[in-house]
């Protein structure tokens, strides 16, 4: 068998061959042991057919062989092979097996030089981090509009408190409450189709089919796009009409979009991209080989109707529970304040009304509020003090109250005194005092008004009694008037006589009278009144000469007066010359002046 | 339930809109077509007693005056081409928008539809280059806006091409 040592020389050159070729072999095989003896010539044969296929297996064994040349074999077709496998739907496998070795290469470039892959990354991260900060600075604007809006109401108010009382900011309270909204429609929209995949609506919500709608969305998001050249990956996030709002975020196979009656927070947004984020997690594949059949999708509108849940929810939280304790609170001290205020009030109105009670002139008869009104009744004499300069002295407040007052005359003695004084109207030399109802009466008066007051006195409400200090005792004002009157008199002489004219003699006789009233008034006072006579002459001639002439004058008028009536018992003549001129003696007149006499009356009395 | 977006192409006043406006559900006015270019509507039919609920884009536009959104044509699964009847060059543009189309979007399924034949005197159309077309495989029907004929026959026939 000379074949074989060459088969087994080379096993390998054969057997792909063999493998590809197996009708050939039996062909061959048959001849070859006919062939045995020309073996010589088989091998030239053999060298002429198969020598061109030996070098080409020699040349292929040199090529897997030698790593440079398969390296150089992979590299031209790895692309082309990395393409073939995904189309061949093993893009998961690809994808697993790369993972760790682009991670790595990752990891590495960043670590070597993080710039390269910041550079790369520049123009997605740009647009991203704007969009991102435009977003939040316009929730925020929304949001503080809002807040201005209200910050000055009741409501306003209550939100202080409430900060106040959770240790929260008032912006952050603010902010929770002024975002009163309510999410009414979440569609969940295959970008590339338009096509709704899921869709889920808050209870009673007026909606159209969402198979239209997500179809118009997403042609307008198309629309947008197209119209104003927006950069790759940009489309429509909001639409706005009044207080309807659509929120859209865009993932790389699906659009969220929710339907938003009022202001909702920035947390909707952040909502949204969660759950468009676990939609894309969840069904990565069913997503991207979407053809209109939602059967997969079945349990995505649960996902979905977490983007209805996120509402502010006023009425539930326990703080109105706070609010109305605060409120009981505030009701309680303001109803105890009230009470006290009033209690206050009543307190000062009684310490006038006891004021007044103590004064003269006054008679509280009752006290108490009408109406929220203080009133105060009683009796009150004219002449007591003016009720209003005690209100002025107290701390209430005049307007609170009033007085009612009847009329009536006070038997206070300092009242019934001054009662009496106006009635009775006394020269200022008298003094009026009432003691006990007793008025006394005392100081300088005439007899007449002395005489008058004795009667007159008991017509005043509260005086039972009249009593006259003594000196206005009416015999004396008699005795002392009488004294006055005889005293005054002068009784003039021609020079050198004592003899009266009877001009002279008519004075005397006038003032018999005045005598007798003298007498009698001494007489009640049970006293002895004594009238002396008193001569005088004028300064000329001997002095021995004048005072006999003074005798003789004194004598002649006690005599003409006893001839008149008057006791000579209380008469007494006496010359006193020159030594008591009546006049000093600068003319003629008042020397004939002195030509005269005059009376004296004594009494033991005062 | 699955769900299909188709277009509506065809020239300018080849009957579109009319021919969809009596046969599906419709929430949007035609003003939406001339502002935004296209109207959706809806359209449900039974294939093979599956219910497939068709979501119907009728694009705006492609005469020589108005160009045509190309975009809203992405994701459709198929496609009816409305040709006019009474008018031959409707026909000629329907020819070079289904090549558009595979040019945009790709090979996908679409039924000709040549409207208006209840005008069939006033045709200038030949049978001949109906089965011209018949030939390299299209599908093409006859139908009326104003009768209603060919109209739910079109719609079958695309579903049943684009689940076949």
């Amino acid at each position: 068998m000379g074949s074989a040592p060459r088969h087994s020389r080379d096993p390998l050159e054969f057997r792909p061959k063999m493998a590809e070729t197996p009708p050939t072999r039996p062909a061959v095989e048959p001849d070859e042991p006919s062939l045995e003896p020309d073996a010589q010539a088989y091998l030239e044969l053999r060298q002429l057919i198969l020598a061109p296929e030996q070098e080409a297996l020699e040349r292929l064994h040199q090529r897997v062989d030698d790593p440079a040349s398969r390296t150089e074999d992979v590299g031209s077709v790895v692309a082309e092979a990395i393409q073939l496998r995904r189309k061949q739907g093993g893009d998961e496998a690809l994808s697993v097996a790369l993972a760790p070795t682009i991670e790595t290469a990752l990891r590495e470039s960043v670590r070597k030089d993080p710039a390269t892959l910041a550079d790369a990354l520049f123009p997605v991260m740009g647009p991203a981090i704007r969009r991102s900060i435009l977003e939040t600075l316009r929730s925020f604007l929304e949001s503080f509009n809002q807040i201005l809006d209200q910050s000055l109401s009741i409501k306003g108010l209550k939100w202080r408190l409430e900060a106040l009382r959770t240790g929260r900011s008032f912006t952050e309270v603010a902010l929770l409450h002024s975002l009163v909204f309510r999410v009414e429609q979440v569609f969940l929209i295959h970008k590339k189709t338009g096509l709704p995949i899921g869709h889920a609506a808050a209870s009673a919500v007026a909606m159209q089919d969402p198979s239209l709608v997500s179809g118009m969305l997403s042609a307008i998001q198309d629309f947008v796009r197209d119209s104003f050249h927006t950069p790759q990956g940009q489309g429509i996030n909001r639409m706005n009409v009044g207080d309807l709002d659509v929120w859209i975020e865009e993932g790389p196979y699906a659009l969220l979009a929710c339907v938003i009656r009022g202001i909702a927070p920035r947390d909707l947004r952040d909502r949204m991209a969660e759950v468009l984020e676990n939609v894309h997690r969840e069904y990565s594949a069913q997503l991207d080989q979407f053809d209109g059949d939602t059967a997969p999708f079945v349990k995505v509108s649960g996902e979905l109707s977490r983007c209805l849940e996120l509402r502010y929810k006023e009425q539930t939280k326990p703080k109105s529970f706070a609010f109305v304790y605060t409120t009981a609170a505030l009701l309680f001290l303001l109803v105890a304040g009230w009470l006290g205020w009033r209690a206050v009030q009543y307190a000062r109105w009684d310490r006038l009304v006891n004021t007044l009670r103590e004064q003269p002139g006054f008679v509280i008869t009752s006290f108490g509020r009408q109406g929220g009104h203080f009133v105060v009744r009683g009796m009150r004499d004219p002449l007591s003090a003016d009720p209003a300069q005690f209100v002025t002295a107290s701390d209430v407040n005049p307007a609170d109250g009033e007085f009612r007052w009847g009329g009536y005359y006070a038997l206070d003695d300092g009242i019934v005194q001054q009662r009496a004084k106006s009635i009775l109207s006394p020269p200022s030399t008298a003094t009026l005092t009432v003691k006990s109802g007793v008025l006394l009466v005392s100081g300088a008066a005439s007899a007449n008004w002395v005489k008058e007051i004795q009667s007159r006195a008991l017509l005043v409400p509260g005086i039972r009694s009249v009593e006259l200090s003594p000196e206005l005792n009416p015999g004396r004002l008699a005795f002392n008037q009488a004294k006055l009157q005889i005293e005054s008199a002068v009784v003039r002489f021609p020079v050198a006589s004592s003899a009266l004219s009877p001009a002279e003699r008519l004075v005397l006789r006038n003032l018999t009278g005045n005598i007798q009233s003298l007498l009698q008034a001494a007489d009640s006072l049970h006293q002895s009144a004594t009238l002396e006579v008193l001569g005088h002459t004028d300064s000329t001639g001997a002095e021995a000469v004048n005072l006999d002439l003074s005798q003789r004058r004194a004598d002649r008028v006690a005599w003409e007066l006893g001839q008149l009536g008057v006791p000579e018992r209380v008469l007494r003549a006496r010359g006193l010359g020159t030594t008591s001129p009546l006049r000093t003696e600068d003319n003629e007149e008042n020397r004939q002046f002195n030509r005269s006499a005059t009376f004296r009356v004594s009494a033991p009395v005062p | 339930m699955l769900q299909k977006k188709i277009c509506m192409l065809g020239s300018f006043a080849v009957g579109k809109t009319s021919l969809v406006r009596r046969f599906v559900e419709s929430i949007y006015s035609d003003v939406y077509q001339t502002t935004v270019g296209v109207k959706i509507d809806k359209k449900n039919v039974q294939v093979d007693e599956k219910e497939v609920s068709l979501v119907l884009w009728d694009i705006y536009g492609e005469d020589d005056y108005q160009r045509m959104r190309w975009t809203y044509l992405r994701g459709a699964s198929g496609y009816l081409l409305v040709a006019d009847g009474t008018r031959k060059t409707t026909l000629e543009k329907a020819v070079s928008l289904e090549q558009k189309v595979r040019e945009e979007v790709g090979a996908i399924p679409f039924v000709l539809v040549i409207n208006k034949s209840d005008l069939i005197r006033d045709w200038e159309l030949d049978s001949a280059l109906e089965s011209q077309l018949a030939a390299q495989h299209w599908s093409v029907l006859r139908s009326s806006a104003k009768t209603g004929e060919g109209v739910e026959e079109s719609f079958s026939l695309l579903a049943r091409k684009m689940l076949g």
